[in-house]
């Protein structure tokens, strides 16, 4: 197997008499120092632990990524790109000389619906915000609103396998599994890649967006969910005690140090991998469990709100994440029944009330808190989706979906906040000058990380396979 | 440099002057493929001699080769397993699943010099050798049994296409007809079933399927960019679809190259060809009709008690109509003018109501009733008639579409026209003059393809798949990129070691078990291993089955279902009602089958399987990569198929020996003095039983090949 970040270990270093002692102590200690001093950093540890942390490419402030996924799309003319043209033309076509527009369910000849929401600027930098978002408007000198990106698909899934891997095709790693591949992750005892989608079901693309198609299976994005078991298998099975199961591992271990001859890598790594489960065992209720959080906290994300509060956990678990060394969380806000999606091709108004109502004040505490905290500056907070929506109506009072132009936007993680970049025409249908790509949008996330998008590749069917395929370009502006 | 100028002067023929070039290849195109023609995977394959190496340890040609190149490299083969230890991976190998304490016993037993070839034989003629293969097989084509995408449907009957490449590596399919049969097999033998399920092969991949506007175009491109990649990958072990979009970066494959190919299945589409007889018809239609008798009271009586509550909602949400959509409704249908008809179809749209809101509106005690109703539906729907057969088929479609060069591989903006064609490189590495035209017609182009890629001379068909042979035995290939045997892929590691087997089994008539018990039966097969290989996940879901007693042999037929997590089961997509998602089948027995018929679904992957780097089907797998991670561990320590495994191998083991029957049917073997050791302390710490076999079957012993 050939990839950028598999090096060989070093000559001699898996023959050393004294790494056996290592391990024999490891799988007999439970935790401790020998197993600390297994997963040192270097090559034998890349060799025992996959995602062990590795060094960026290049300087980046970006350690971590928390990406908030707004699944079936808000439209960008309601959210953070005022559009008072709609208004004038109200009622009317948009005029011909735009051309033939073609969406998933509309033609382009339906009426031009002005939004139905306020804007105001807000903030030193003057942002505008529409009134869905009453929490998030004081955010807003952190953010950087990049108004011009265009997609390639004018359907959920494709879309959405666009902006998670880059391509409108299944079958493609995901960023966040492309980024563990090229970081690892600093965090031993918990997953490096977490996923939370919405309780009542799972976005269209579903589970290729946090897949990690032709990489290792050690890279898959993995689901993580509020309560007594955040993790799939994480508990031991009803009826065996904790300390049943320690015996049980305690004795496979033994039989383990058995099979392992010197030097067999293999064998240390799947010991290891035993280890690292049992440290997950201990270490993730902890990290899910919300008891110890002050109420001032659980009162920022809403989670006394009953709108709110099951978003807000959500968003918390996200910071409880970040802050233990989880390297990249994703999060959907909708999916399952169209009624809790951001999909809203008739009564726009309800829908996205109701969908900013669950998510507005959780994103806005996840911001305020990670700033808080000095969390902000190393983690990347990004919020999008996977297309906006037309200037035009369906049904009346919604709109179908757009790929010609739509926001999204990033905070922290050395992004320069307080500015919007780009634009999109007067109706907001296509971006207007500068439009950016979903390899551009990859490109800047990369760079954040200091990660270089041509150094992080794998050689897959004869290709060297990367998230930006040929290249894209890193949007500097984002950074100031 | 791999040739000199002298050798590339000579070996260029003048094949056509500039002038006499067709539209899709400019002078300059020509001159650089004719310069890198002699690239050596597009050579004839030269049957090399024999080494005349002189060592007992040469059993057969292939060790005569391989201890050339040891010796070359001063190096010596490495010792021979112990014939436990053989045994042990020779049924892993051949079967997929681990021996029995019987099998061993006896193969131990038998003392005579040539007990282990007569091993092979047995487990070569063996059903589970087709199981095995079929399943390597199914990760190059990337078979699953759905369409992916958002919806990600079953496909019905693409099941039979996994069945017949089983039954095809049984028999000994000859590999020209195997490939054929996938190829074409709906133009050679149209009255063949069979042959036009193996067409299938066009259609494992994955298959966007989405409701509202269509771009047909961009649909169709997509169906062939996979029918491309099948072919290339698969046969031609060549990165075809990397010309899609632009001149390939490293091999002498144009554009036009990819469109060519491309035009070969211009006229090429999926359909579902009934192959039922008149009897499975009309068994199938009276079973239908007497089933949908039973569903429709059920889905009346769902109707009813969603019925006032439907029209409660809409009532409600008209009441709440802005007026202008209110006042269109109020006009009679017959008198609306189109604004107010356009107004009125929008009302009907904005008063609709979800399942869920439907759903929310009924009370308590009658939605319980529904309940009851949903059940019953359900348990009608688990037995619910197998349509008559049909092949999940690629015919002709009977006129091919005009197929153009696609700019940077966009169908919008369309370039040249070609014609139907091979790679133009592989023609004239060949000597052909006609730059690998394939007929215009509407019929006979698969059928060209075929035979021009079973032609025994062909330089790829042959070497590709001998190699997917070895390496599948071996753990590596001679080429270790066994998809790609160009430029950027890696070279032969034993050129001459390929190119016999190549030969050989060309010679032999395409006879893929005849090499395969040469490769299994060689020594070099039967030296112990620098890095064990792992179970494939489908390899450790089987043998924990079988080792448990809970193996269900049965063969063939609809993928099954086996029971999912609740985790797993919230992330199926529906916008739906989703009360009846993974219905497990009737029969518990069915949910014990061999991973290979288990229902391969893209988009939901079973963490058992995909955890242990199971292909995620969405393209060709040459080689699975092997990753070992804490998710797999909490996997094989806490989900419950593993505690219900555990706890049925412990019931399979003896009051008297407990230990010493666990060993024996785990691992095939005595437990040494340590081991006891361990077991008895671990017992008297109050380790029960079910508890020492869960750790046995997590053991590294038990998941890697001696």
């Amino acid at each position: 197997m050939s990839s950028s970040t598999f090096p060989k270990p070093p000559e001699g270093l898996c023959s050393r008499s004294s790494r056996r002692d290592v391990l024999r102590a490891a799988a007999h200690g439970f935790g401790g120092i020998a197993l600390e001093a297994m997963l040192a950093k270097g090559a034998f540890a890349e060799r025992t632990n996959p995602l062990a942390a590795k060094p960026q490419h290049f300087p980046g402030k970006a350690k971590n990524v928390i990406f908030l996924f707004m699944v079936g799309a808000p439209g960008q003319m309601d959210t953070f790109d005022p559009k008072p043209m709609l208004a004038k033309y109200e009622g009317q076509k948009l005029p011909e000389s735009f051309g033939k527009i073609t969406s998933q369910f509309t033609d382009g000849s339906t009426p031009i619906l002005a939004s139905p929401f306020t804007f105001k600027q807000y903030g030193q930098s003057g942002a505008w915000v529409s009134d869905l978002f009453p929490n998030l408007k004081d955010c807003v000198d952190d953010i950087c609103f990049v108004r011009n990106f265009y997609t390639e698909s004018v359907v959920h899934a494709p879309a959405m396998y666009q902006v998670h891997t880059g391509r409108i095709l299944m079958g493609y790693p995901s960023m966040g599994s492309w980024v563990t591949y090229g970081l690892g992750s600093t965090s031993d005892n918990l997953p490096a890649y977490v996923v939370m989608p919405q309780p009542e079901g799972t976005p269209e693309g579903g589970t290729p967006c946090w897949g990690s198609a032709f990489l290792p299976a050690v890279y898959q994005g993995t689901l993580l969910r509020p309560g007594p078991t955040p993790i799939l298998h994480l508990k031991a099975p009803a009826g065996t005690t904790p300390e049943r199961q320690k015996a049980t591992l305690d004795l496979l271990q033994k039989m383990n140090d058995l099979d392992t001859a010197p030097g067999d890598s293999e064998m240390a790594a799947r010991i290891a991998s035993y280890e690292l489960a049992f440290k997950m065992q201990s270490h993730a209720p902890e990290a899910v469990d919300l008891t110890k959080e002050t109420e001032a906290t659980k009162k920022l994300y809403g989670l006394d709100r009953k709108e709110t509060s099951e978003f807000g956990t959500r968003c918390l678990l996200a910071r409880r994440m970040v802050e233990r060394g989880v390297r990249f969380v994703q999060i959907y806000s909708g999916g399952g029944p169209v009624s809790v999606q951001w999909d809203a091709h008739k009564d726009l108004v309800p829908n996205h009330r109701k969908m900013a109502g669950m998510t507005d004040q959780p994103i806005a505490a996840l911001l305020k808190d990670l700033k808080s905290r000095g969390l902000l500056d190393d983690t990347l907070v990004i919020w999008g989706s996977e297309f906006g929506r037309l200037p035009m109506s369906q049904s009346g009072n919604g709109r179908d979906h757009n790929m010609h132009g739509f926001t999204m936007w990033f905070a922290g993680g050395g992004v320069k906040g307080g500015q919007t970049i780009g634009a999109t025409d007067d109706f907001g249908l296509y971006c207007a000058g500068t439009k950016y790509h979903m390899r551009d949008f990859h490109a800047t996330i990369l760079h954040a990380l200091g990660l270089d998008q041509h150094k992080l590749w794998y050689l897959h069917n004869g290709r060297h396979e990367k998230l930006t395929d040929f290249g894209g370009n890193v949007i500097k502006e984002v950074f100031g | 440099m791999r040739h000199s100028l002298l050798t590339l002067m000579v070996a260029v023929p003048a094949l056509l002057a500039a002038a006499e070039l067709p539209n899709w290849v400019q002078p300059r195109e020509m001159d650089n493929v004719k310069a890198r023609k002699n690239f050596w995977s597009f050579q004839p394959v030269r049957k090399p001699p024999v080494p005349a190496v002189e060592s007992k340890w040469v059993r057969n040609p292939l060790d005569a080769f391989v201890l050339e190149k040891l010796r070359e490299k001063k190096e010596e083969p490495r010792t021979e397993l112990d014939r436990r230890a053989l045994m042990r991976r020779a049924m892993l190998d051949i079967t997929g699943l681990p021996p029995t304490p019987n099998q061993m016993r006896e193969f131990l037993a038998d003392k005579s010099p040539d007990a282990y070839e007569k091993l092979v034989d047995r487990l070569m003629a063996g059903t589970a050798y087709g199981e095995r293969w079929g399943q390597r097989w199914l990760d190059v084509v990337r078979y699953a049994d759905t369409n992916g995408y958002e919806l990600d449907a079953e496909r019905t009957h693409a099941w039979r296409y996994r069945d017949y490449v089983i039954r095809s590596f049984n028999s000994n399919k000859r590999f020209d007809q195997f490939l054929k049969e996938q190829i074409a097999g709906d133009e050679l033998w149209p009255a063949d079933s069979d042959a036009l399920v193996a067409t299938g092969f066009h259609r494992t991949g994955p298959e966007h399927i989405v409701g509202g506007n269509q771009d047909l175009e961009m649909n169709r491109q997509e169906v062939l960019i996979e029918m491309n990649a099948g072919v290339g990958n698969v046969f031609l072990g060549l990165t075809v679809q990397c010309a899609r979009c632009h001149n390939h970066k490293f091999d002498p494959f144009l554009q036009a190259d990819y469109y060519r190919l491309a035009a070969i299945f211009a006229g090429t589409e999926g359909r579902e060809v009934a192959i039922a007889t008149p009897l499975e018809w009309a068994s199938y239609s009276l079973e239908r009709y007497e089933w949908e008798q039973k569903v429709k009271p059920i889905l009346d009586a769902i109707k009813a008690i969603e019925k006032p509550y439907r029209a409660k909602l809409k009532a409600e949400k008209r009441a709440q109509l802005e007026p202008k959509f209110r006042d269109a409704l109020a006009v009679p249908e017959a008198q609306r003018t189109p604004e107010q008809a356009e107004l009125a179809k929008n009302a009907e749209s904005q008063t609709g109501s979800t399942w869920d809101e439907v759903l929310a509106a009924i009370p308590a005690a009658e939605l319980a009733v529904r309940k009851g109703w949903r059940e019953k539906l359900h348990e009608l729907e688990l037995i619910e008639p197998e349509p008559p057969p049909h092949a999940y088929a690629a015919v002709n479609s009977g006129k091919p579409h005009a197929t153009h060069i696609l700019k940077v591989g966009d169908h919008k903006m369309k370039q040249g026209q070609v014609e139907p064609g091979v790679p133009l490189v592989l023609a004239i590495a060949r000597g052909q003059q006609d730059l690998g035209d394939v007929t215009r017609g509407a019929q006979g182009r698969r059928t060209q393809l075929a035979e021009w890629l079973a032609t025994p001379d062909h330089p790829l068909t042959a070497r590709v798949f001998v190699n997917r042979m070895w390496q599948f035995r071996m753990g590596d290939g001679i080429v270790k990129t066994p998809n790609d045997f160009g430029a950027l892929g890696e070279r032969p590691t034993n050129p001459k070691l390929l190119d016999w087997m190549a030969s050989e089994f060309v010679a032999s008539g395409w006879d893929i078990k005849k090499l395969d018990r040469m490769i299994l039966t060689s020594s070099t097969y039967r030296q112990s291993a620098v890095q064990r290989r792992r179970m494939d996940a489908e390899v450790v879901r089987d043998s924990i089955l079988a080792v448990s007693g809970q193996l269900n042999a049965k063969m063939y037929g609809p993928p099954v279902k086996t029971p999912i997590e609740q985790e797993i089961y919230d992330i199926i997509f529906t916008e739906q009602e989703p009360d009846n998602l993974w219905p497990l089948p009737k029969d518990r027995r069915e949910m014990y089958r061999r991973t290979v018929y288990v229902l391969n679904k893209r988009t939901v992957r079973l963490p058992m399987l995909a955890n242990f780097d199971q292909p995620d089907t969405m393209s060709s797998c040459p080689q699975r990569p092997t990753s070992t991670h804490a998710l797999q561990a909490l996997t094989m320590m806490n989900s419950d198929f593993m505690a219900e495994s555990a706890r049925a191998f412990a019931a399979r083991l003896g009051k008297k020996d407990p230990v010493g029957d666990a060993y024996s049917l785990a691992l095939t073997r005595e437990p040494r003095p340590e081991e006891r050791k361990l077991a008895e302390e671990f017992f008297k710490k109050g380790g029960t039983v079910a508890d020492f076999a869960l750790a046995l079957l997590n053991r590294n012993e038990f998941i890697y090949l001696p």
